[in-house]
């Protein structure tokens, strides 16, 4: 029976239950300013040759959070991703100004050598790419290559678990990673990313070409790989960045110079439910709800 | 422009008004059943109830087929949201409605108090506006308008008040003395009626704003 004299100390209790049950909440999910930066970016402005790709994006990408881009197409979140890890120094006519600093340090700095950039910055493309050779030898590819050779099978072991591809291959290893299903050859160069140890993962696109059972084997094991690792991913599924991102920007185009430059730009940056419950920019808005692009 | 989901929001939007107009309905009937003693327009009242509930389940499936299918976001899922609770709000309304007419059969033929009856068309007539503003401002997204409903529970509340101290006044009379309890709960029916229009009021301002707040604290 609840008495007046014990109200107080059941309130007190509820009250106790209430904020441990807030803490918790908190420690899943601390405010992301709290947290440590991976890569902060500012005023970034992308060009190939005269044209404007992309104008003054000023972004913080969080450590062990999923951040994705979303946005029309041609508004240049794929130049944008590519940046992280130096993608565009492949194009020559690509200029990137500003600023990308990598844990403190700028990545287009003069010492920084952009293999090592790589191997600590993994991407996975649209399409899944592995090499015309074994399973076992892709993911052994770049732990070769940087002569990570000491427990190699240890270490294509460890990095096929991490991408939930062990248990389908551990028997075939020896097989053409050719021979995979197209959402086993996306794990499959995920396993190849990770084989190398890296701390961000980049994604332009990763599920696009994928069935949908396929799309949720790789959604999860992002969910899982976020514990360890810095995600970035470029989606054009909204409801994908709204299941699987912490964080979400979205980008769109500048239409200028009577229609001849398309430019992109960074609307909106902010937590995922912000962004898909109460944008702050009626552009956000407009594009969540498909009400354009 | 997503058309089909568009048009799904206006239905609900539209069923949600029907809804609204049906609880008006068995609010002005409970009154009159009430006024004038007429338990045959009790019953009706009652009845009547499986209408609302039609209505009700109706939003209900057509919301959970919506999320299901349409995935809405931003504005258009805080609008499906804001109906779900003004749908259910409507229900509840229409709900003390039947209470009040099953109250009326019970006390048939017991002598009433004028004063509390003026009392009830009063507060009758102050729950009829309160449903009508917070129809009218949802429909609107008028959060000015949702927030006026404060000022209208008030005198609700305050008419509430005067009620019971009705009650227990004439409570010396063993005549009277069933009725005025029964009639406590008529008066409490009115004002909670009052509370889930200001209810609504909210989920209008959380439609507009995205921020979901209390009008009013109930600690105060």
């Amino acid at each position: 029976m609840v008495t007046m004299a014990n109200a107080e100390t059941e309130l007190v209790r509820m009250r106790g239950v209430d904020q441990l049950d807030l803490a918790e909440r908190e420690g899943r999910m601390p405010p992301p300013e709290s947290r440590d930066v991976v890569f902060d970016v500012t005023d970034l402005n992308v060009r190939y040759g005269s044209l404007p790709a992309l104008k003054d994006v000023s972004i913080r990408v969080y450590k062990n959070f999923v951040t994705a881009f979303i946005g029309p197409s041609g508004c240049g979140k794929s130049t944008f991703i590519r940046c992280f890890n130096r993608m565009n120094d492949l194009i020559p006519i690509a200029v990137v100004e500003g600023s990308v600093r990598y844990h403190g340090e700028d990545l287009y700095g003069p010492r920084v050598d952009p293999v090592e950039v790589r191997k600590r910055i993994g991407m996975v493309f649209q399409k899944p790419n592995p090499f015309p050779k074994s399973i076992y030898d892709n993911v052994a590819f770049g732990p070769r290559v940087l002569g990570m050779t000491d427990g190699l099978d240890e270490r294509v072991e460890k990095a096929l678990g991490q991408a939930a591809l062990w248990d389908e291959v551990k028997d075939r290893l020896k097989d053409s990673a050719l021979s995979l299903s197209g959402g086993q050859q996306q794990r499959l160069c995920i396993a190849r990313c990770l084989a190398v140890e890296p701390d961000v993962l980049l994604m332009d696109e990763p599920a696009s070409a994928l069935d949908p059972i396929a799309t949720t084997r790789i959604e999860d094991l992002m969910h899982d790989l976020k514990q360890n690792y810095t995600i970035v991913i470029v989606t054009h599924n909204m409801q994908q960045a709204a299941r699987i991102a912490d964080m979400t920007a979205f980008f769109s185009v500048e239409i200028s110079d009577e229609g001849k430059n398309r430019t992109g730009i960074l609307v909106e940056y902010d937590t995922t439910p912000k962004i898909f419950t109460q944008p702050s920019d009626k552009r956000t808005e407009d594009y969540v709800t498909g009400r354009f692009g | 422009m997503r058309v089909t989901l568009q048009e799904a929001l206006d239905q609900l939007e539209a069923a949600i008004h029907e809804e609204g107009e049906l609880v008006l309905r068995a609010l002005r009937g409970a009154l009159g059943a009430l006024e004038h003693q007429d338990v045959e327009l009790a019953d009706e009242v009652i009845a009547f109830d499986d209408e609302v509930d039609d209505t009700y389940l109706a939003i209900e499936e057509e919301i959970q087929s919506l999320l299901a299918r349409q995935t809405p976001v931003a504005v258009d899922l805080r609008t499906v949201l804001a109906i779900l609770h003004v749908n259910l709000h409507l229900e509840r309304m229409a709900d003390y409605c039947v209470t009040v007419a099953k109250l009326t059969k019970l006390v048939e033929g017991a002598p009433a108090d004028q004063t509390l009856m003026e009392a009830f068309d009063e507060m009758g007539s102050r729950a009829e506006e309160m449903i009508r503003v917070a129809l009218d401002s949802f429909a609107e997204r008028n959060v000015e308008r949702a927030e006026s409903l404060v000022e209208l529970d008030e005198l609700i509340d305050r008419a509430n008040r005067r009620a019971v101290e009705q009650v227990i006044a004439i409570s010396g009379d063993e005549e009277r003395r069933e009725w005025g309890l029964r009639m406590i709960i008529v008066s409490r029916c009115l004002e909670r009626i009052g509370d889930h229009a200001v209810d609504i009021g909210e989920q209008t301002a959380f439609l507009v704003t995205g921020e979901f707040r209390e009008f009013t604290d109930a600690s105060h």
